[in-house]
């Protein structure tokens, strides 16, 4: 490798793990269950209508067991929480400060170059069944399929792609997914 | 909400097209509610400094709006199985409007369940930023649902 794409060399260790898993082998759970008040906020920016979400009585004409979530907000459900008691996340008072504990990120493999920015690029999901209310949803895995270096107009990174599930809490399988995130640092302007 | 038939879905068939104005306030509505509290999504300056034009609508606020266009579609008996291919091409800005679309490319039987495979896709200033990816449904049969 030479010239403009030796950069590229940094990430051979990512390459080199690919096929590995780098979660803990454990269930993660969402910080609250399947809540109808979270699943109705999750409708508003989307305006989207649909009574299996909110009306008990028609998702019961409907065959379910309860309100369900919608298909794409499972993930939303399976999220740890911003802030837990006992901690301090908001540290600083500047205008683009982060919180001292980012509670979306990528877990990143092991040896990988440091990064600032991340953002998803690719979704495939397999939906085995909806959420109900009630239910707690949990992240299963996290295996890296791939691992492609490349300069885009944003900057200079790595699109890296990972599978992993989502289980309910008898550990069965609701939802199969593999995502594609660019990690990358900006372009200095 | 129409309940559709599998035995009425037909290839080449379209979706009815959802336009989603983005604004500030809405894309912060949607951090709230979908949880995904990354900066690139609400704050400009943030944005900006990661190389994109401006804030972003994020995935699941994009994943949902497929989702509401699938639901339109196949009604409250429809399921939806799989998400492929959706591939977010560029970025989805505040101050544009997101429009989706689909149409039905094929429809098959595994035996008392009826698929419907459906390209999908967004667009915005009348370019493809996601997709085309591919959604697989299903929905009721007509024998199933005879009286």
């Amino acid at each position: 490798m030479a010239g403009d794409d030796a950069w590229k060399a940094d990430w051979a260790a990512v390459v080199a793990q690919i096929g590995e898993d780098f979660s803990d082998g454990a269930v993660h759970y969402g910080v609250d269950r399947v809540e109808r008040g979270a699943i109705r906020r999750y409708l508003e920016p989307l305006e989207f209508d649909c009574p299996l979400h909110y009306d008990p009585e028609v998702a019961a004409a409907h065959g379910h067991a309860g309100v369900t979530a919608p298909y794409t907000a499972t993930v939303t459900f399976a999220m740890g929480p911003v802030w837990a008691p006992g901690e301090s996340v908001f540290t600083s008072a500047e205008r683009d400060a982060q919180p001292a504990r980012v509670s979306v990120k990528p877990r990143m493999p092991r040896g990988a170059p440091p990064t600032t920015g991340y953002f998803a690029t690719d979704m495939e999901v397999e939906f085995v069944r909806p959420v109900l209310e009630g239910e707690r949803v949990g992240r299963r895995g996290n295996r890296l399929i791939a691992c492609q270096p490349k300069e885009t107009r944003v900057g200079r990174g790595a699109f890296l792609t990972f599978e992993g599930e989502m289980v309910d809490e008898r550990g069965e399988v609701v939802v199969r997914s593999r995502h594609t995130l660019f990690v990358y640092n900006p372009h200095q302007a | 909400m129409t309940q559709r038939l599998w035995d009425q879905a037909q290839a080449g068939e379209t979706l009815d097209p959802l336009s989603f104005p983005l604004s500030v306030y809405r894309l912060v509505v949607t951090a709230g509610a979908n949880r995904d509290f990354n900066s690139i999504h609400h704050n400009s300056e943030y944005a900006k400094a990661s190389g994109a034009p401006e804030m972003y609508a994020n995935t699941l606020l994009l994943q949902g709006m497929w989702e509401r266009a699938l639901r339109n579609y196949m009604g409250l008996d429809g399921q939806l199985r799989r998400i492929a291919g959706f591939r977010m091409n560029s970025f989805n800005c505040v101050g544009e409007t997101v429009v989706v679309k689909g149409e039905v490319v094929r429809k098959w039987r595994e035996g008392d369940e009826g698929f419907v495979e459906i390209k999908m896709w967004s667009e915005n200033g009348g370019r493809m930023t996601v997709g085309p990816g591919l959604a697989t449904i299903t929905l009721p049969l007509a024998e199933a649902t005879a009286p």
